[in-house]
């Protein structure tokens, strides 16, 4: 009886979701749930600290559901929720302290995955031991803006930051990758 | 598509020349320092204008970045990087572990104790004594159900306008569906009302004045792909 959602657009189950069907809600998660979660490593450079960010934005996702006007782009909905979220976490984590001195793993458990290792392209390794050597704060800024697509506003607010110096961390970010990434052209 | 342009490069006012062409290497080190003064420059053009360009999607035409071969180089770097990046992403994810069935799980559990059951409405209780209702969120989960059973159909929202609470009062019902790409819309939004009408009437005593139909989305289907 239950017809299968999975041909479904994320416009349509994000819909259904809000109407309240729990079936529909499942699907969307588990559609971008690898994408959420590889998004709150990036931005917690924790894996157990990703999982509990995911969960509570899903669990928000659920909620703010019914007021998101353009179902359509959910996908980049879920995802800034899911930085709020990760921001919330390492600001709760680490009280006092300026998030930037994380330490983000460039590398990221490469090492040891062989079929990553295997699946990675030289330049795919190239970008991200470029990535490794940026400054924590460019780092984190980048991946909102390339991995989420997050605004530039939404960035300044999660970060404590404005728009103009979010985009010159970025114009700095984008400038020191591709000049790293010279070889790979 | 993009119209001629009435500027050249020999038009364009005249500024300092870009000392480093991007293929000079990592030598330029012309990044600055402050925080404050974003204005970082590879070629003539700032790399925050040529990503404004790229999400702009290279619209409409600037032919001081596309005339321009440091411009035009820094531009198809940033844009390969780009592609990069969503890869990296992906293989990120592909590289997780699969998520727990016990995560998902979890979250589904704490869902259910949020569900949106939205308003009461009215049922006749075989017994005077007693109210009966069925909730909004169940009724729209019956008009779900019956429009998913028509095939190639997906029902995407289910409206119900009107006052439902109170017993006999008029109310619209809209639906929007999702249909197979290649479906006979005419045939399936058909086929979904009378469904979804028969469910109305079967389960509810709500009187339907209006039950609209709207084919909102076309989907892919690989199952449906026969019809």
């Amino acid at each position: 009886m239950s017809t299968d959602l999975s041909d479904a657009s994320d416009g349509t189950l994000a819909s259904r979701a809000a109407e309240g069907d729990e079936r529909a809600f499942e699907v969307l998660l588990r559609r971008h749930l690898g994408l959420m979660t590889a998004y709150a490593t990036r931005l917690t450079s924790s894996r157990a600290d990703a999982s509990d960010a995911v969960q509570e934005a899903s669990i928000t996702i659920w909620r703010e559901l019914p007021g998101l006007q353009t179902p359509d782009a959910v996908r980049g909905w879920m995802m800034t929720i899911v930085s709020r979220k990760s921001f919330d976490l390492i600001r709760r984590r680490r009280p006092a302290s300026d998030v930037d001195d994380l330490e983000v793993p460039s590398t990221d458990g490469a090492h040891d995955d062989p079929e990553r290792r295997a699946q990675s392209s030289d330049a795919m390794v190239a970008l991200r031991e470029a990535l490794g050597r940026l400054p924590a704060g460019q780092r984190r800024v980048w991946t909102m803006r390339e991995v989420g697509g997050e605004s530039y506003a939404d960035i300044a607010e999660k970060t404590g930051s404005t728009v103009t110096a979010v985009r010159g961390q970025l114009a700095r970010a984008r400038e020191s990758l591709t000049r790293e990434m010279e070889a790979w052209r | 598509m993009s119209d001629p342009t009435p500027f050249s490069p020999a038009a364009r006012p005249p500024g300092p020349v870009p000392p480093s062409d991007p293929e000079a290497g990592p030598e330029t080190g012309r990044v600055p320092d402050s925080e404050s003064e974003p204005e970082t420059e590879v070629g003539g053009v700032s790399t925050e204008r040529l990503t404004d360009y790229l999400d702009s999607g290279r619209e409409p035409y600037d032919p001081l970045i596309e005339d321009d071969p440091a411009s035009l180089a820094q531009l198809v770097a940033l844009q390969r990087l780009r592609a990069l990046s969503a890869d990296l992403v992906e293989s990120d994810a592909a590289a997780a572990p699969a998520p727990d069935p016990s995560w998902i799980a979890g979250v589904m559990d704490r869902v259910r104790t949020e569900s949106r059951t939205g308003r009461d409405i009215p049922l006749t209780s075989p017994d005077a004594r007693s109210t009966l209702h069925i909730t909004e969120g169940a009724v729209r989960s019956l008009v779900r159900e019956a429009g998913d059973s028509v095939p190639g159909v997906v029902v995407v929202s289910c409206g119900l306008a009107g006052d439902v609470g109170v017993d006999g009062a008029p109310i619209r019902v809209d639906v929007a569906l999702s249909v197979v790409y290649g479906a006979d819309l005419r045939r399936v939004a058909d086929l979904a009302r009378e469904a979804v009408a028969e469910a109305l009437s079967r389960h509810t005593e709500l009187v339907v004045e209006a039950l609209d139909v709207t084919v909102r989305d076309v989907h892919l289907g690989a199952r449906e792909a026969g019809l």
